[in-house]
């Protein structure tokens, strides 16, 4: 019952705030039930067996019958880290939005939590409609935040957020019901269940877009591509990021667009082999693209929330490239980014929100000559920096060292230009801190009347844990990839004929067996 | 011809006796009091009372496929479901005019009676397979509402509603009704059941019966507004007081769409690939029109209204999918299913417009909603469920009443229709999100009309938590409607 007790314990949690009678204590009562959630989901790395491939602790039984829908939740090195992830940032967004939300407190962390249990379902959902309830259920309370915490244009930005990635899921949906009939054709009875996805043998027909498998390739890999969002598709994400309080921001960045890039892993490579090995080529193009496109316009950002925001763009589209190498570099490397992105973009969003409340303005050429003011934040956002821009001992570097190795084996050109992007990154990012921190006191630096705080141990306490992790990623790589080996090699050596087993527990003898090969 | 009437005959039509019993009680009152009317509590409870007695006689007597009155009557699953959803979304509608500042008056008991009267033209609808019984029915049905909408109300809107109701809907009867004659000319019967046995043939044979069946439909097109006849629609909902639209949105269509589905699907209608192609772009128009021009409403009654004919749409893709299959059971589960859930959130979003009205006269605007979040947020997180609902956002009854429509099209080849299904829900996604958008996000300070609206309010709750209960259990409600119908 542990996935289960992961997955809705938060949902438990946003009743127990929706009643909780005293309006004050909200905040303690939800950073201990947050604390809680990620305490219980610790277990899940003790009861985990890296060597296996296969799907653990799995959870399942029948739902709607009558279509083979089930409850159906595992986990494997895939999903894990995702995860953890989700479960150590939430504690640390409580704590960073303690003072940036005075309004409708009790609201916010309903939302939050309500957002927490869809985006832990959406990771361990191992059912085609079961994953979709989720992926769908997580548009809503994140549409709430934006639309009801956000900045002056929060309206535009959450419709547009809501739509856009409504509109690129729904042909996932018809998908689905097709592929539900297929396994019916295939099997006699009808299921949503992913491993009976992964059995099915569809049709690929290469040059054409019109065989079965590349149409219904691309109506996931559109829903997925919207959610990272690769580079055409990506209108939404700086508005929403823009306008969205901070922790919408961080729980944006850190997590939601990574259920994009875990569904390309999770679905689309596994279930049309043929048709994404055909494409990879596009998607590689527009996550090169997308890297340096991203860069060049968060470059030339005013608003330095914008410029991490597009610089999200760039980091997606690494993701994206280390997918379709098809090779374990690449697909580690885009598992590890996932997380560093979460914890460096998190982190930057983070230390934006605690200036922005300071100054009320993310103007950077307003500031100047912050680093004499306010030293800690300084030594902070620097080592932020140095892990968004990958350099080496943080764990940035590790991830996009990887992609890059990875798609070199795979298609050097790609990896050319998307070497480039580390360069523009390091641009912009050093630029931006730069113009933030040195030279010339800015207007609000010198404003008399608001003299400016350093960091109060609050805030301390809300980065220590993301500065600690971006080491630990950085300098012992392996206390992680360890955990996800097993599942890329599988997935690497295995994709055209994935068979997901499940792992029955106890049985630590035939693990290697029964995923591995 | 045996025209022997036995008890079973009597058992069967029970809750239409009931209903009728239940609807001469108020009136019968008040001309007993001297023409004073009782208290409204209990007219209410009278005519509450008459449903759920129906409700349980539908449910025990009927079922099973037993026949009525020489066949012309049928009470299988169909019948009962498709009664019990249209007599529960009567009973709510009721319970709205209890306390609708433009329907509380004088005239209560009347308003009872008409209701309660409509509702057995609702039960006859369902169960017709005669399309004589049909059109009986239909005009039972329309004709108490053509008085309801006009009557009890003061303002110019809603005569006009009215007028326009029942000009467009004698209209419509007298289409379906031309189109009986053609059937009975080129079949020598009117008994569905009969005559569409060998429908596939006849629609390829013989002409007069195409023409027949054809505008049978587009009598059954008006009805339940499927575009370009839906134009009566946003009219009528708009000008109509609340309580009577939300009866008209949700009982009327419910069993118009039943003996719609009867006509169509009751047998495989395959040979007349035409008239398909002709439903299925029919449909792929009502979800166009209806949308898009929900998108710039600013009326919410009116939005409610447009976004009804959109979900028309998506039901006639339903019926499309029934009446191409040779096994119309999972289309037409489908369908049911799908009205259960449209019932109940339409149901519940006119219960929230019904609650805005502060005087007969009132206007509910989409703006007027500005605060309400922060003044009633018990309504307001209702009207976000049925709002999330009616966009089909899981994991909300509606999401599920979609897939279950759009699931039966794929299985029948319909793959296109499922798709621009899809496509167009998320255009409404668009305007749902508005109110949603007004009433947690912009400052402004809506209110409730008094204080006297609790039935109302109870039961916009018990419809939001139905929406949100009922989608973990869907499957087996689903189940449970799929078997009923073999």
């Amino acid at each position: 019952m542990i996935l289960s007790s992961i997955v809705f314990l938060p949902l438990l949690f946003a009743l127990i705030v929706a009643v909780w009678p005293k309006s004050n204590t909200i905040r303690h009562l939800a950073l201990g039930l947050s604390v809680i959630e990620f305490l219980v989901s610790l277990v899940l790395l003790q009861r985990f067996n890296p060597s296996s491939a296969g799907l653990q602790m799995v959870e399942k039984f029948m739902w709607i019958e009558r279509f083979g829908i089930q409850y159906f939740m595992g986990i494997d090195g895939i999903s894990l880290w995702l995860v953890l992830l989700t479960t150590f940032l939430t504690p640390i967004i409580i704590l960073a939005s303690w003072t940036a939300i005075t309004e409708r407190v009790k609201g916010f962390h309903v939302a939050l939590f309500i957002l927490q249990t869809a985006m832990l379902g959406t990771f361990l959902a191992m059912d085609a409609i079961f994953f979709y309830v989720f992926w769908e259920l997580s548009l809503v309370p994140m549409y709430f935040m934006v639309g009801i915490w956000g900045g002056a244009r929060r309206l535009y930005a959450t419709v547009k957020f809501f739509i856009y990635t409504m509109a690129g899921s729904v042909l996932m949906l018809v998908a689905i019901i097709y592929m539900m009939y297929l396994t019916q054709e295939a099997t006699g009875h009808m299921s949503a269940s992913l491993l009976d996805f992964y059995q099915l043998k569809i049709p690929f027909v290469g040059g054409t877009f019109f065989s079965l498998q590349t149409l219904l390739f691309f109506a996931f890999a559109l829903a997925f591509s919207v959610k990272v969002p690769v580079f055409p598709l990506h209108t939404w994400l700086p508005d929403a990021h823009v306008e969205a309080p901070t922790p919408g921001s961080v729980i944006l960045a850190g997590v939601m667009l990574k259920m994009g890039t875990y569904g390309f892993m999770r679905w689309v490579l596994p279930l049309f082999p043929e048709a994404s090995e055909y494409w990879a080529w596009l998607f590689m193009l527009i996550g090169v693209v997308g890297i340096i496109y991203g860069a060049l316009v968060a470059m030339v950002q005013p608003d330095v929330k914008k410029l991490v925001a597009y610089s999200s763009v760039s980091h997606m589209g690494y993701i994206l490239l280390g997918l379709f190498a098809f090779n374990a570099y690449g697909m580690s490397g885009g598992l590890y980014q996932m997380l560093n992105h979460g914890i460096s973009t998190g982190a930057l969003f983070i230390l934006i929100g605690m200036i922005y409340e300071r100054t009320h303005s993310r103007e950077i050429a307003k500031y100047g000559g912050l680093a004499s003011v306010l030293p800690l934040f300084t030594i902070f956002f620097f080592i932020v920096t140095l892990s968004s821009i990958a350099v080496p001992l943080t764990n940035g570097f590790v991830g996009e060292f990887f992609i890059l190795l990875g798609t070199y084996q795979a298609q050097p050109v790609f990896a050319y230009f998307a070497v480039t992007g580390v360069v523009l990154g390091a641009v912009y990012m050093l630029w931006m801190f730069k113009r933030v921190f040195f030279g010339e006191k800015g207007e609000l630096v010198k404003d008399e009347h608001h003299p400016l705080h350093d960091l109060n141990a609050r805030e301390i306490a809300v980065l220590v844990p993301m500065v600690i992790m971006v080491f630990w990623m950085g300098l012992f790589p392996n206390h992680f990839l360890n955990y996800s080996k097993a599942s890329i090699d599988y997935l690497v050596n295995n994709r055209s004929n994935y068979n997901l087993t499940i792992v029955q527990p106890g049985d630590a003898s035939t693990q290697q067996a029964q995923g591995g090969n | 011809m045996n025209t022997a009437i036995g008890l079973s005959d009597i058992l069967l039509i029970s809750p239409m006796i009931a209903l009728f019993l239940a609807s001469i009680i108020p009136i019968t009152a008040k001309v007993l009091r001297g023409n004073r009317e009782q208290h409204p509590v209990i007219t209410l409870s009278q005519g509450l009372i008459g449903i759920v007695v129906a409700i349980g006689l539908l449910v025990v007597f009927g079922g099973a496929g037993k026949t009525a009155f020489n066949g012309g009557l049928i009470f299988d699953g169909v019948t009962q479901w498709m009664g019990v959803i249209a007599l529960g979304a009567a009973g709510a509608a009721m319970i709205m005019m209890y306390e609708n500042p433009s329907t509380t008056g004088k005239q209560f008991s009347e308003l009872v009676f008409l209701a309660l009267s409509s509702a057995i033209g609702m039960l006859i609808l369902v169960s017709a397979v005669d399309l004589l019984m049909v059109f009986i029915g239909l005009e039972l049905m329309s004709l108490a509402l053509y008085l309801m909408i006009a009557m009890s109300h003061e303002e110019k809107l809603s005569k006009e509603a009215a007028l326009k109701y029942f000009v467009l809907g004698s209209f419509a009867s007298a289409v379906f009704l031309y189109g009986v004659a053609f059937i009975f000319g080129s079949t020598g019967g009117t008994n569905i059941l009969g005559f569409m046995e060998n429908a596939a043939e006849l629609v390829q044979t013989s002409r007069l019966f195409l023409f027949g069946i054809t505008f049978v439909i587009l009598g059954f097109c008006f009805k339940v507004s499927i575009a370009p006849f839906h134009a009566w629609t946003p009219d009528v909902y708009q000008g109509a007081p609340t309580p009577h639209s939300a009866f008209m949105a949700t009982a009327v269509k419910t069993v118009s769409f039943a003996a719609f589905l009867r006509v169509i699907a009751t047998k495989s209608l395959t040979g007349s690939d035409h008239l398909f192609d002709i439903l299925q772009w029919l449909a792929v128009i009502t979800m166009i029109v209806g949308n898009t021009a929900a998108i710039i409403q600013n009326n919410f009654k009116r939005m409610i209204a447009y976004s009804s004919v959109a979900h028309s749409g998506y039901l006639l893709i339903g019926i499309i999918t029934a009446g191409v299959s040779d096994n119309g059971a999972f289309g037409a589960s489908g369908v049911i299913f799908y009205l259960l859930s449209y019932a109940l959130m339409t149901l519940g979003a006119f219960a929230i417009a019904s609650m805005l009205e502060r005087s007969e006269n009132h206007i509910v605007n989409i703006d007027d909603l500005a605060g309400f979040a922060k003044q009633r947020p018990m309504l307001a997180l209702c009207l976000t469920v049925f709002l999330l609902s009616l966009a089909g956002i899981p994991p909300t009854l509606g999401f599920f009443g979609k897939f279950y429509l759009f699931n039966a099209a794929v299985g029948e080849g319909l793959l296109w229709l499922a798709v621009w299904g899809m496509v167009s829900s998320v255009i409404g996604v668009y305007y749902y999100l508005r109110p949603i958008v007004v009433m947690y996000m912009k400052e402004g300070n809506a209110e409730v009309a008094g204080h006297s609206l609790n039935a109302t309010t109870v039961t916009a709750v018990v419809m939001a938590l139905a929406i949100v209960a009922m989608g973990f259990v869907s499957g087996p409600i689903f189940a449970a409607v799929e078997k009923s119908l073999f």
